[in-house]
């Protein structure tokens, strides 16, 4: 089989892979998996005898070295186990299967939408589809959109408002145009959230703001904002990789799970402790 | 290749084991140290009557370690003494004796120089080669939880998360030089947070490892230049899931060693599991079945080929009383030829 164009495999092809169940390492054939997997997986400890199976790995273990085999070598955690009989790509249970292909999938389409981001280029097959317009007003809709402007700054100023105000429903107005540059967006949205109501012209307002990206799941809306700011790009990248915003406390918390400790003084070693027992107490004559 | 076995030493001790010690020289006799106040001789070689003799102590045995032949031992006990037992005769000579119960000791048989370290905050040093000297008793700023040598250095960690590094030539000059002044070759605080378990000092001289309670271990190098002290870590080990599901149980690594040859080495814990590391390579070569108990101890034999491992109940935070009795093992693995080579940094 022939290499691929820009080295990235298609879906099927990655699909396709035969993969160790109890790694979730994938390789190129079948016998490279199976010769994996005797290596690594049901290969003796004790005399380096490499068996096809767990299962034949443990009654090697119990014939020739009456030892018992409880747990299959170099697995991961939760593949540990004797119970499933596995050789190459027979024996996967069905479910492990699903989610294995599952997350394939999803690496996959993340990783082609990684790609897509980093570097600019459209999606295989979608390079006719522009991403976004580019709208360049015409002089004319300059003229007319600096007419309005004009128009409404007199009438609140007329009206009592204040200059300011005025400025910033001027600068929401003038957002989209000509090319909003997606960090400058980004800037706009906190300020937004935090103009109050402005007389009778806030009505007018949101029609100057740029519609959010389509793309962004409520999720991300609700992101608090971050000292710092991240840019839009990365809320993004963020929203289109599907990683909510719920996983970061998750994450935290896991990290803070504190083990019970066995033995937790700092100060006193078990020995001086089992030491004062009336057991083991000495006095020095 | 032969295949590797592993057997169990009968009788084992009556009551816990606090250290286990192989003889120089390839000798397969084995010491072990136990809380039923005696010291017991085994040969590892006689699966079927392994034990040679025991060696009746006044108090609970704490350390024990070999001198310069398979015939010459020393202990330190709960009596505050430290003994030198000939263990042909079992006749036990005092070394020295220190204001609390003596923890821990070992020899340097390069240098002739025999260490003790005892709770009352102190080492004493004893010149081997010359009997009639008297010990120099050192002041240490913590108690003393372990100790372990290295072919140059003597490595004391104590509470408080201190560790405290001597030059084993400087405490042959003392020695000659008749001064009782031990100037330390190095302080450092320990890599780990909790309370220091076990130390053991890589074969090469390189540097040592250290285990806390709290199921970690760390390594870290002599040399004192910026790229050496770089290179030091420490990982999390013997930690096993909580019954209930919720989070994990943290063990204490209750034992250190490296291999003599392949300069790999072995972690204990009160997880009741032996794994083995490759401390270059950064990875875990093997980790073995569950043992019966908590791994008190364990060493290696000077050849390579044997590990030996003390098993018997750990102390549990509050636990109100504690015997080891009848629950106390003495297993020997026989390694095979690869079994603890590391497989050389990925």
């Amino acid at each position: 089989m022939g290499k691929k164009r820009r080295g990235h495999a298609d879906i099927e092809e990655i699909l396709g892979r035969p993969w160790c169940y109890y790694c979730e390492r994938d390789f190129e054939d079948l016998k490279l998996l199976i010769s994996h997997q005797k290596a690594k997986h049901f290969k003796c400890d004790r005399c380096g005898r490499r068996l096809n199976t767990a299962g034949g790995l443990s009654v090697h273990l119990n014939q020739v070295h009456k030892e018992n085999l409880d747990h299959v070598e170099n697995a991961l955690p939760n593949r540990q186990g004797l119970e499933v009989e596995i050789f190459g790509m027979e024996g996967i249970p069905t479910e492990v299967l699903e989610s294995h292909r599952n997350r394939l999938i999803q690496n996959f389409y993340q990783a082609q939408e990684d790609r897509r981001i980093a570097t600019g280029n459209p999606l295989p097959g979608q390079a006719k589809e522009p991403r976004k317009k580019i709208k360049i007003e015409t002089a004319e809709e300059l003229k007319t959109r600096l007419r309005e402007w004009r128009a409404r700054r007199k009438e609140i100023l007329a009206n009592g408002g204040s200059l300011e105000s005025m400025m910033k429903s001027a600068q929401q107005q003038a957002a989209p145009a000509p090319v909003p540059a997606p960090a400058q967006q980004q800037q706009h949205y906190p300020g937004q959230q935090q103009v109050p109501p402005q007389g009778h012209f806030y009505g007018q307002a949101p029609e100057g703001i740029p519609a959010r990206p389509p793309s962004g799941p409520p999720g991300v809306a609700g992101l608090p904002q971050r000292p710092g700011g991240d840019n839009i790009d990365q809320l993004i990248r963020m929203a289109e990789a599907g990683v909510k915003p719920a996983a970061e406390p998750e994450k935290a918390s896991k990290k803070d799970k504190k083990g019970r400790m066995f033995y937790d003084d700092a100060e006193i070693s078990p020995e001086e402790r089992m030491a004062k027992l009336p057991r083991y107490a000495f006095t020095a004559a | 290749m032969a295949p590797a076995t592993q057997y169990e030493l009968s009788p084992p001790p009556g009551d816990a084991i606090s250290a286990l010690a192989f003889a120089p020289n390839g000798s397969t006799k084995l010491l072990a140290a136990s809380w039923d106040k005696k010291l017991y001789a085994y040969d590892v070689a006689k699966p079927d009557s392994s034990l040679i003799k025991t060696y009746e102590h006044r108090a609970p045995v704490l350390d024990v370690c070999f001198g310069d032949n398979e015939n010459e031992a020393y202990t330190a006990g709960m009596d505050w003494v430290v003994n030198k037992v000939n263990l042909e005769t079992g006749e036990m000579t005092e070394m020295s004796k220190h204001a609390a119960p003596a923890r821990c000791v070992v020899y340097s048989p390069a240098h002739g120089v025999l260490i003790s370290a005892s709770w009352d905050c102190s080492l004493n040093l004893h010149n081997v080669r010359d009997p009639s000297s008297t010990p120099i008793r050192i002041p240490l700023p913590g108690k003393p939880h372990a100790v372990a040598a290295s072919p140059s250095k003597v490595v004391v960690a104590m509470t408080g998360r201190i560790i405290n590094i001597y030059d084993l030539q400087t405490i042959q000059n003392l020695f000659s030089s008749g001064q009782t002044e031990l100037k330390l070759w190095q302080q450092r605080e320990s890599s780990l947070r909790y309370l220091t378990r076990a130390v053991a000092c890589m074969p090469s001289d390189a540097g040592y490892a250290t285990s806390s309670i709290e199921g970690r271990v760390a390594v870290e190098w002599f040399e004192d230049t910026a790229e050496s002290q770089a290179r030091k870590y420490a990982f999390k080990c013997h930690r096993q899931p909580a019954p209930d599901g919720d989070g994990d149980i943290v063990y204490p690594v209750n034992a250190l060693e490296f291999h003599p040859v392949h300069g790999t080495f072995a972690s204990g814990g009160g997880d009741s599991t032996v794994a083995l590391w490759d401390a270059e390579a950064k990875r875990r070569l093997k980790q073995y079945q569950k043992f019966p108990d908590s791994i008190a101890a364990m060493v290696f034999s000077k050849d390579g080929k044997y590990l030996a491992i003390g098993v018997c109940p750990g102390f549990e935070t509050g636990q109100e009383d504690y015997s080891g009795e009848g629950k106390t093992s003495i297993l020997i693995r026989e390694l095979g030829d690869n079994e603890a080579k590391g497989k050389g940094a990925k």
